[in-house]
């Protein structure tokens, strides 16, 4: 008896399709935004950002009522129109929700794929470890830079909108804001994808993130105090995120100087960057 | 007729441990399958993973479709792999993970929709490829895993322990696709630590053994090797004696060694002697309560193979 060959589908062309590391984010996004953990985190973040326009608008209305008067004063204590006001869109307990949220998504996007052996099937595709990276780096960078964004965008609209140029919020605010959001993302992203090249698990990733941030701040702070050195801080992931809007929107005196915040940034990038790559290698993917 | 794929003395460490020592062989180019034989730790692996373009030769060269498949999107579009294991993400449906693995090998739109369900339905799981890998059988998971490395349409598969913890029908099923595959223009290559797995499938068999290729050959010449590798038999008797007296008349007797429940022969040619001791005890001639075949497995064979090549 004869037997026929399957019918197989056509061979894809080569050059054609997204690029891998577009694909491994893309897939990453969706399944982090189908998960309750997702859920939660966007919903928190929601609503966090809906009081802070609330409050931007109630403060507007305090501004130009003049039966609101009484409270004005109150008002004013409250939000502040200064520097530190502009570098409070990224601050505070709204910073520390973001940096959970990226040890929850970070943590678990290379550890997943070690627990489930992916990697090798990922190389025999056309996919190289650079793009692996990539594609991991777009999910664990873009996620918290894409909920950073409407922290900046719609209070600097919305300021434009109800009072122009002299609104409360900066009209350059963007211009500062922007590249201090994307400096934390890199630091939240780098810090985590470290992390979860370290762990075998997606819920150890989590908690090697964790550990780090609150592993590093301690030390740092105790450095600090004991030697006296504020630069000491920029050894903690999340004091350097703390740091970069307070910079870039000129509040004096920051947290910590420009020089041991760069330093610190590029390292805590150099570092983490370079445990991925050495964890996520071909040879580490297969034993 | 030119190699498909071509080891010249490639060797692969792992630090300071030899993975594959120096090693030559060639598969041609065009359909058919080449069983890869060999026990655990044989170096089946670490081969198929040089094969595959996830890690380079230590030394030596190897080529697929005349390059080196080593971080090659030219070379690694044109193979499909099946690793071993059966480790999925539970909750993840497995129709959205070969959405991404056809992504992944440059399809996409309309095309990917249609090699996803024309391959589905090349591994039977068409109607239920929505279910999460926590709902699958394992013989469903392997299946998909199967799908994954077929959606590109590969000019060679690599298949690492396929027929592990499969059932029989899983077994047969999955047999069936590889030979109708290799009917067509798929080079399959198929890792198995069981010789009759493979001889199932193949008549071309690359036996390998601690790191290193022991011999290459169809499976007549490779079963002719195994013959004359003496296999040693306890037979559980009520009376040793009288075994050992039947033996001594009938059997290739290479040594004899009696306890206390029986007796553990040695015999030179397992598969004429087998079929004589069973009809002997179907006529009673012998009082056999049970056989215990002590080293028929593949490990053992290689040794002694391994001991006759020196």
């Amino acid at each position: 008896m004869p037997i026929y060959a399957p019918t197989l589908p056509p061979r894809p062309e080569r050059g054609l399709g997204d690029p891998p590391a577009l694909v491994l984010a893309r897939f990453d996004v969706r399944r982090v935004l189908r998960q309750r953990i997702g859920m939660f985190f966007l919903f928190t973040l929601g609503v966090w950002l809906l009081i802070k326009l609330v409050m931007l608008y109630v403060n507007h209305l305090l501004g130009t009522k003049t039966q609101l008067a009484g409270v004005k004063d109150l008002a004013t204590a409250l939000l502040p129109q200064g520097a530190a006001f502009q570098a409070d869109f990224l601050s505070g307990p709204m910073l520390f929700v973001i940096w959970l949220l990226a040890a929850f998504v970070g943590g678990g996007l290379v550890a997943r794929d070690t627990l489930h052996r992916i990697r090798p099937l990922m190389y025999a595709h056309p996919v190289r470890p650079a793009d692996y990276w990539m594609g991991k780096a777009l999910t664990a960078v873009g996620l918290p830079l894409a909920v950073m964004l409407p922290f900046i965008l719609l209070p600097w609209v919305l300021s434009l909108l109800i009072a122009g140029g002299a609104g409360p919020v900066w009209p350059t605010l963007p211009l500062r804001m922007i590249p201090a959001a994307l400096a934390i993302a890199l630091l939240m992203g780098a810090v985590t994808l470290g992390a979860s090249a370290l762990a075998a698990t997606p819920r150890a990733g989590v908690g090697w993130s964790l550990g780090i941030l609150f592993g590093l701040n301690a030390p740092a702070t105790v450095l600090a105090k004991v030697l006296d050195q504020p630069a000491w801080q920029a050894l903690s992931p999340t004091d350097l995120a703390a740091a970069w809007p307070q910079l870039l929107c000129g509040v004096t005196p920051p947290a910590l100087g420009w020089l041991p915040t760069a330093l610190g940034t590029a390292a805590h990038l150099a570092v983490w960057a370079w445990i991925l790559r050495m964890r996520t290698r071909p040879s580490e993917a297969v034993l | 007729m030119s190699a498909l794929l071509r080891l010249e003395r490639a060797s692969l460490r792992y630090g300071q441990i030899l993975g594959l020592s120096p090693t030559s062989f060639e598969l041609p180019e065009g359909g058919g399958i080449t069983g890869l034989l060999g026990p655990n730790g044989s170096g089946k692996s670490t081969l198929i993973q040089m094969v595959s373009g996830l890690l380079p030769p230590s030394s030596g060269t190897v080529e697929v479709f005349g390059q080196a498949p080593f971080r090659n999107p030219a070379v690694l579009s044109r193979i499909g792999l099946v690793p071993e294991g059966d480790r999925f993400p539970t909750g993840l449906k497995a129709r959205r993970w070969l959405r991404m693995m056809g992504e992944l090998s440059g399809l996409q739109g309309p095309a990917l929709e249609a090699a996803l369900e024309e391959t589905l339905a090349l591994v039977g799981m068409e109607h239920r490829a929505d279910l999460p890998f926590a709902a699958m059988s394992k013989g469903m998971r392997q299946r998909i895993r199967l799908a994954q490395a077929l959606m590109h349409r590969p000019e060679l598969l690599i298949l690492d322990e396929p027929f592990n913890g499969l059932d029989p029908e899983a077994r047969l099923t999955l047999m069936d696709l590889l030979r109708r595959l290799a009917a067509g223009s798929t080079r399959v290559l198929v890792s198995s630590h069981i010789l009759s797995e493979v001889a199932q499938l193949t008549d071309r068999i690359l036996l390998l053994f601690r790191g290193r290729l022991l011999a290459e050959g169809s499976v007549p010449e490779i079963r002719e090797l195994l013959d004359r590798h003496p296999v040693e038999l306890r037979l559980v008797a009520e009376s040793a004696q009288a075994v050992a007296r039947w033996a001594v008349e009938h059997g290739e007797l290479v040594a004899l060694r009696l306890e206390e429940s029986g007796a553990v022969l040695a015999v030179r040619n397992p598969r004429s002697f087998l079929p004589k001791l069973q009809d002997a005890a179907a006529r009673g001639e012998l009082p056999l309560r049970a056989l215990d075949p002590i080293d028929l497995n593949l490990d053992a064979v290689f040794q002694y193979l391994t001991k006759d090549h020196a």
